[in-house]
């Protein structure tokens, strides 16, 4: 790879390609520095804030993402009609496809992003532990590609149990399967295996030393095309149900000044072995003794971003769009300084009380909590139809304080504030979260939402205020109701009404 | 004016026909309500507590939100009460249980076929919807009466995928 197939220019007009959250964050960072936005949309999205905060929207297809957001050829189009020069991609839908970056290089865009090659190599787990293992990155002991069963049988004791199978190509736990003992493994291989070819189409799969009690840690890094790197320090994103993250913060309870310095170090040196330029962030397990392994580098600015901006002070979209213009980035790694302490929670149209089960429905009223430390990044509105198209982030509630204390004291306060009617919501999740000891002492793994954590035990302490309020809604409705019915029947007399009338509102 | 008004499972017997006053369970309270505009909104000071709410109906229901939580109350005047509590609650036709699906998606699995004793709780059905999978699961312990998806299945929220009888022991 070289970086003369990379390129950047300045440019006055950018494309987004993205809905949601996400478009009106790189909408808004454009507009700060004076760029021009164009907004693409499906069906689905004529009334969404992107569109209407965006200078231009285009209309892209129907509501299934296959024939408006992920349609490469109809993106490219509206942006030469358009006459933008270059395209943000955000994250999820198009962010991590090499093809989608090449395609915009070849229409003579910017990408805002890394190369296709970055992308393509970490988006290959095992090309990914192979490019980076070679810059002197630690990675979880495991297998090569490629072995068959018998070799794989062979390796599983030097790697040692308990240990992971899992799918070259995997993501979100598919094709993954924890084995406990040597008995376990053959069973594993096939289903892993079978799983993989069927979710993914590639049924290459490897083994990997499971690490127990593990967290999951993140680095933001950035580069610019000088080959200038900065990391922004941690991210904690432990807090996860089935692979989804729900709760991250910043800086993570167990990273010290020495450790931060030590894996910011190594992150970067994951970004340099491909080149990186942009925004990426190097994802770590750490282990119980502090020992931490790459996991997989993300080539895309990441939903939960917000909190490493609140505690370094550095606008990780307008350092993306700056740096996708052919500048250099506007910090040293001796500019960057953490200071405080950010939460974010990640609101979403899911029941917490039955399973986390997506809520289908129209928002009806949304009130956003407001006040100091507060920011909420989202894109729905009242008349908002959550619908299966999508998925089902309604918004990113972040707080800032002085201390964890005081972040948490504040994301209290604005859960408690934050109205939204219409769908279910897993804010009850969020607040029961903030009341728990053992989020409150720091002390969580990745395992720790799904096998120690319960709602059953909330309470509902305004069950009688609700009675209350509801009886008097409904009474109210009863009365009106009846009123309206009374005039076309007050031919008779207007004193049996009058009478009737005050009968009912006494 | 009397209603009988349910939530979480609880009964609350409330009078609201005096001015100023509400009578819950026979304790009466101070009240003064305010609507703002439309938006069901509204603002309780109960016995000078101060509480912001959202309140709205849903399917016969009332849905009201305080503090992050959404309280489902169901709100009777006596005579409906009374009415419901002489016919007494009918479950299903067939007293089949009915395992529905809760959003459109797209059915990946079904865990049970016809004949086969599930218990309460246990996964039936995994349905795809918003990115990812759903586990639906039995709603109590009994024998699966009727399987009326099959996997790659689109569904409708709502629509009706497995049913399942009392276990064969009840009906005997």
């Amino acid at each position: 790879m070289s970086r003369e197939d990379l390129h950047s220019k300045k440019f006055d007009k950018l494309l987004v390609a993205n809905r949601g959250e996400i478009a009106m964050r790189v909408i808004r960072a454009c507009h700060e520095l004076g760029i021009k936005t164009v907004a693409v949309y499906s069906d689905v999205d004529r009334k969404s804030p992107h569109v209407r905060y965006a200078d231009e929207a285009y209309n892209i297809g129907p509501a299934p993402a296959r024939e408006s957001y992920l349609n490469i050829d109809k993106i490219i189009e509206v942006a030469e009609r358009s006459g933008a020069e270059a395209i943000h991609p955000g994250y999820g839908f198009l962010a991590e496809r090499a093809t989608f970056a090449q395609a915009c290089y070849d229409a003579g865009l910017v990408f805002v992003g890394p190369s296709p090659y970055a992308i393509r190599v970490m988006g290959d787990k095992l090309e990914a532990r192979r490019t980076v293992r070679e810059a002197g990155v630690p990675i979880i002991p495991g297998t090569e590609l490629g072995l068959d069963d018998g070799e794989l049988l062979e390796a599983a004791p030097k790697i040692g149990f308990p240990l992971l199978v899992k799918a070259s190509a995997g993501g979100g736990g598919r094709g993954m399967r924890p084995v406990h003992d040597p008995a376990g493994l053959p069973d594993a291989l096939d289903s892993a295996r079978r799983e993989a070819l069927a979710a993914f189409g590639d049924g290459t799969i490897y083994l990997e030393r499971m690490i127990s009690e593990a967290r999951h840690i993140e680095v933001q890094v950035l580069g610019d095309f000088r080959g200038n790197y900065i990391h922004l320090g941690e991210r904690e994103c432990s807090l996860q149900r089935r692979h989804q993250k729900l709760i991250e913060e910043a800086p993570s309870f167990v990273v010290d000044d020495e450790m931060r310095g030590q894996m910011g170090a190594v992150a970067i040196e994951a970004a340099r072995s491909v080149g990186y330029v942009s925004a990426g962030t190097v994802e770590f397990l750490v282990d119980k003794g502090k020992r931490f392994y790459f996991l997989e580098m993300n080539t895309r600015v990441q939903v939960e971003h917000p909190v490493t901006e609140l505690v370094t002070g550095v606008d990780i979209v307008q350092e993306q769009l700056r740096v996708a213009r052919g500048r250099m980035l506007r910090y040293s790694q001796d500019d960057v300084k953490l200071h405080g302490w950010a939460i974010e929670c990640r609101i979403n149209a899911e029941d917490p009380y039955n399973e986390f089960l997506p809520s289908i429905g129209t928002i009806t009223t949304v009130i956003l909590p407001t006040g100091p430390g507060v920011r909420v990044d989202t894109g729905v509105f009242p008349g908002y139809e959550v619908t299966p198209y999508y998925d089902s982030l309604i918004s990113k509630l972040i707080c800032y304080g002085e201390t964890r204390g005081e972040a948490v004291l504040r994301m209290r306060r604005a859960l408690e504030e934050y109205r939204i009617m219409g769908v279910k919501t897993n804010i009850p999740f969020h607040q029961h979260m903030m009341d728990s000891h053992r989020f409150l002492s720091g002390s969580f793994d990745t395992n720790f939402v799904e096998e120690r954590f319960s709602m059953s035990d909330r309470e509902a302490p305004d069950a009688l205020q609700a009675a209350i309020l509801a009886t008097l809604v409904a009474h109210r409705q009863g009365q009106q109701a009846s009123q309206i019915v009374a005039p076309g029947e007050r031919d008779t007399s207007n004193w049996k009404w009058l009478s009737r009338w005050e009968r009912l509102s006494r | 004016m009397k209603y009988i008004s349910t939530v979480k499972g609880e009964k609350y017997v409330i009078d609201i026909d005096q001015e100023g006053r509400i009578t819950v369970d026979e304790q009466t309270y101070e009240i003064d309500v305010q609507f703002l505009s439309d938006s069901g909104v509204l603002s309780l000071l109960l016995d000078k507590h101060s509480i912001e709410a959202i309140v709205e109906e849903r399917d016969d229901t009332w849905e009201v939100l305080i503090h992050g939580e959404l309280y489902t109350v169901l709100v009777q005047d006596e005579r409906a009460f009374r009415l419901e509590k002489e016919q007494g609650t009918s479950f299903d036709v067939s007293g089949d249980a009915i395992v529905k699906s809760p959003m459109p998606g797209l059915i990946i699995d079904i865990l049970v076929e016809a004949g086969q004793s599930v218990e309460q709780g246990e996964k039936v059905v995994i349905l795809e919807s918003m990115k990812m999978e759903n586990e639906l699961r039995s709603s109590r312990d009994g024998v699966v009466a009727h399987v009326y998806v099959s996997p790659g299945a689109s569904v409708e929220k709502g629509q009706a995928l497995v049913a399942i009888s009392s276990p064969p022991s009840d009906q005997s």
